[in-house]
């Protein structure tokens, strides 16, 4: 991305202080964020590791696939993730947000899932909802207005991972 | 009728007023051209060849005549003077200008309705039969689960950003008018072997430049689990539904390319997960909540036969024909359906002026128990008009050239707007179908014709619907010379079939005759009570074929 961008996490800026790492970098003893392929292909020797580790889940990676990665791969390794970062290749692309509710809801991911890639302020809440807690965004846009995106809309009628039950059962005291 | 409650009232507000800083936002320059595409797209606003084009959702075709009243003013105060009702129940306004679009959402949430997903790549308007409440043998009125589903849709946070748009249609009746099996979800209301309620599920249906019908993945599901299993359905779709082709993005491919068992697999997998962690039952008192705003109107006790409805047949023979063609048998004793035709010969598919819209906003507060409905096939409802008074009625739709009795015949054609409005349009759609209209103006023979379901699209993606016309008709452009396509055979209901290609593309000049030769020769194959459609399925394309391109 050519712009400079910044972390907001659950509601405040904070030092981004992982690197994110291409396939071929060792990896040192701070807290990294690899590819899918490397987590499969070198988990054994990064379960001995210690420091934290992170991974990229890519949507229509080039030449692979036309969909993307499929995070239900990440399985068996999820006890080793302190992070997931989900990449929106573009605003359109909303593969991303099933990705984000399938790991909380159904694979109980408990650590922080980092939205990443074009990121734009109609998309926060949205994200927000579907379980993503940390947006790597334009660094121009301040804590504020990205609080402000998220209640733009102060209802929801469907229940998602952000414990809004839904209108639909609000209603009924349920 | 639905009413919304103050959660409601609250989710259209809070949209209007997002929509206005966004629109200010482009006002001001902070947001480019490109950066406002996908937020006015999500509510409606299309910038069309000449102007911004607003959209308007009416859920389920069904409006109050309060709303329809909004609706007038609207054309009048916004635009110039009229509104097109579309093949999605909704309505469009061509010309409003992009500053005023938020006093207008303003007012039209002041009547409960909005904008909301009528446009962009998410779950859309919820189409359902114009007739529902009013027809008789129908399962259940399929308005209250379409509600439900217009409320668990709107702002879906996982949905809002598909591989593709998403429609869903739900019929409570047997005959199909909503054209469930061209949706990407259609819905068919059923009654299992214990009598219970529920609900069969169709997918990958579509027109588009790869027309398919719809394949049925279940066969029952009961109303607690219809949201669970609906989301299983996007989730599969989001999942896997292609992103490198829009083209190839729509669920219709998916499941062409992943095969019906497969997709019934992946999906019941879903479904299984959604459903166990109960998250998405609909509560009862919610469907018991919104099934009483659908409860039947408080009709009265009226004999079968009306003494004033018959006299009025046998002493004016253009009222008789009228009622055959636009007029359906209703439930209740002693009522009527009116069905008012927007096709008026040589005028516009669908388009209504203001002062039609408030007659006919009118007529439905004194004559049909305050209800207005919108048909998928461009035309208008008056669903529940006692016999008695089904006269008074016809004289003054008359009154506002609301009256032409051509209910489901050649002149009652679709049309999408083409190339007079739609910057996608090969060719032009509109002057054609007037110029069908015109040409098959005399009534008795359009009598004689019968039904005949005339769609016409000008360009491949269908929004005339022409792989469904009984004869369809497409525009395409050739080294810039508008060229028609024509298909025979088509059609939308539970019989559901894709139209085939006759041959070689007409030009425009050579369209109507090539349609009167169609209509010739099928006029001299048929036999008793054969509509064209039945014809055209007994002898082939063969003997039009003949006729089309004899010399």
């Amino acid at each position: 991305m050519l712009t400079k961008t910044h972390l907001i996490s659950n509601g405040a800026v904070i030092d981004d202080t992982w690197v994110l790492l291409d396939d071929e970098t060792p990896l040192g003893d701070t807290p990294a964020i690899i590819s899918l392929d490397r987590l499969k292909a070198e988990a054994d020797a990064l379960r001995l590791r210690n420091a934290k580790l992170g991974v990229v889940i890519r949507t229509n990676t080039l030449g692979k696939t036309k969909l993307g990665e499929d995070v239900r791969e990440l399985t068996p390794y999820l006890d080793m993730l302190s992070t997931i970062a989900i990449d929106f290749p573009v605003y359109r692309n909303g593969r991303g947000y099933s990705d984000a509710r399938i790991l909380r809801e159904e694979m109980g991911f408990e650590g922080e899932l980092r939205a990443i890639g074009e990121v734009l302020f109609d998309q926060w809440s949205f994200m927000a909802r579907c379980g993503f807690n940390t947006f790597e965004i334009d660094a121009s846009i301040p804590v504020e207005t990205f609080k402000e995106a998220l209640n733009e809309l102060s209802e929801a009628y469907q229940p998602a991972v952000d414990n809004q039950r839904g209108v639909l059962w609000r209603r009924h005291g349920l | 009728m639905y009413r919304y409650d103050e959660f409601d009232h609250k989710i259209v507000t809070d949209r209007v007023s997002q929509f206005r800083g966004q629109v200010n936002r482009r006002i001001s320059g902070e947001l480019s051209e490109d950066a406002f595409k996908p937020l006015r797209l999500m509510n409606g606003v299309y910038l069309q060849l000449h102007a911004y084009m607003l959209r308007v959702a009416i859920p389920y075709g069904t409006v109050s005549s309060k709303q329809m009243r909004m609706l007038a003013h609207i054309a009048r105060k916004y635009d110039r003077g009229y509104g097109h009702f579309t093949t999605r129940q909704n309505i469009q306004y061509n010309w409003p200008a992009l500053d005023r679009i938020p006093d207008l959402l303003e007012e039209l949430a002041s009547e409960e309705m909005h904008a909301i997903q009528t446009s962009g790549n998410c779950i859309r308007n919820v189409t359902a039969d114009q007739y529902a409440g009013a027809i008789a043998d129908e399962i259940e009125d399929p308005r209250i689960i379409s509600e439900i589903i217009r409320q668990w849709s709107t702002f879906h946070p996982e949905f809002s950003y598909l591989p593709r748009k998403f429609k869903i249609a739900v019929t409570g009746h047997e005959n199909d008018r909503a054209a469930i099996k061209l949706h990407d979800i259609g819905i068919v209301i059923v009654r299992n072997d214990k009598g219970e309620t529920g609900y069969e599920v169709h997918v990958g249906g579509g027109q588009g430049r790869s027309p398919f019908i719809a394949k049925k993945i279940t066969n029952f599901v009961p109303a607690e689990k219809l949201l669970a299993y609906l989301e299983a359905v996007m989730r599969v779709y989001n999942m896997l539904g292609r992103r490198d082709n829009s083209y190839k993005a729509r669920i219709k491919i998916l499941v062409h390319e992943t095969g019906e068992t497969e997709m019934r697999r992946l999906v019941d997998e879903e479904f299984e997960r959604i459903d166990a962690s109960q998250m998405l039952s609909l509560p009862e008192a919610e469907l018991d909540r919104i099934s009483a705003y659908f409860a039947p109107p408080n009709y009265e006790n009226l004999p079968a036969q009306s003494e004033a409805f018959e006299a009025a047949k046998g002493s004016n023979a253009e009222f008789n024909h009228w009622v055959k063609t636009n007029l359906v048998p209703h439930k209740t004793p002693g009522y009527g359906i009116v069905n008012i035709s927007l096709k008026p010969i040589g005028g516009i598919p669908g388009d209504a002026t203001d002062v039609q819209m408030d007659v006919i906003a009118d007529l439905a507060e004194r004559y049909a128990l305050d209800e207005v409905r919108v048909t998928h096939e461009q035309n208008l409802v008056l669903p529940h008009v006692k016999l008695d008074e089904a006269k008074e009625v016809y004289d003054i739709l008359c009154a506002h050239d609301l009256a032409t009795p051509n209910i489901g015949l050649i002149s009652d054609s679709i049309a999408c707007p083409g190339l007079d409005y739609c910057n996608l349009a090969n060719a032009r759609s509109i002057p054609l179908a007037q110029e069908i209209s015109t040409h098959f103006a005399d009534l008795d023979k359009q009598y004689d014709i019968g039904e005949l379901k005339i769609k016409i699209s000008g360009c491949i993606n269908a929004c005339g619907h022409h792989h469904v016309g009984h004869i369809g008709i497409l525009g395409v452009d050739k080294k810039g010379t508008e060229f028609y396509q024509i298909s025979l055979g088509g059609s939308a209901d539970e019989q559901a079939s894709l139209g085939d290609i006759t041959g070689q593309a007409f030009t425009e000049d050579k369209v109507v005759d090539a349609v009167d030769t169609i209509v010739e020769t099928y006029l001299n194959l048929r036999q008793p009570e054969e509509r064209f459609l039945d014809t055209y399925r007994r002898v082939g394309m063969s003997p039009f074929k003949e006729q089309l391109y004899a010399d």
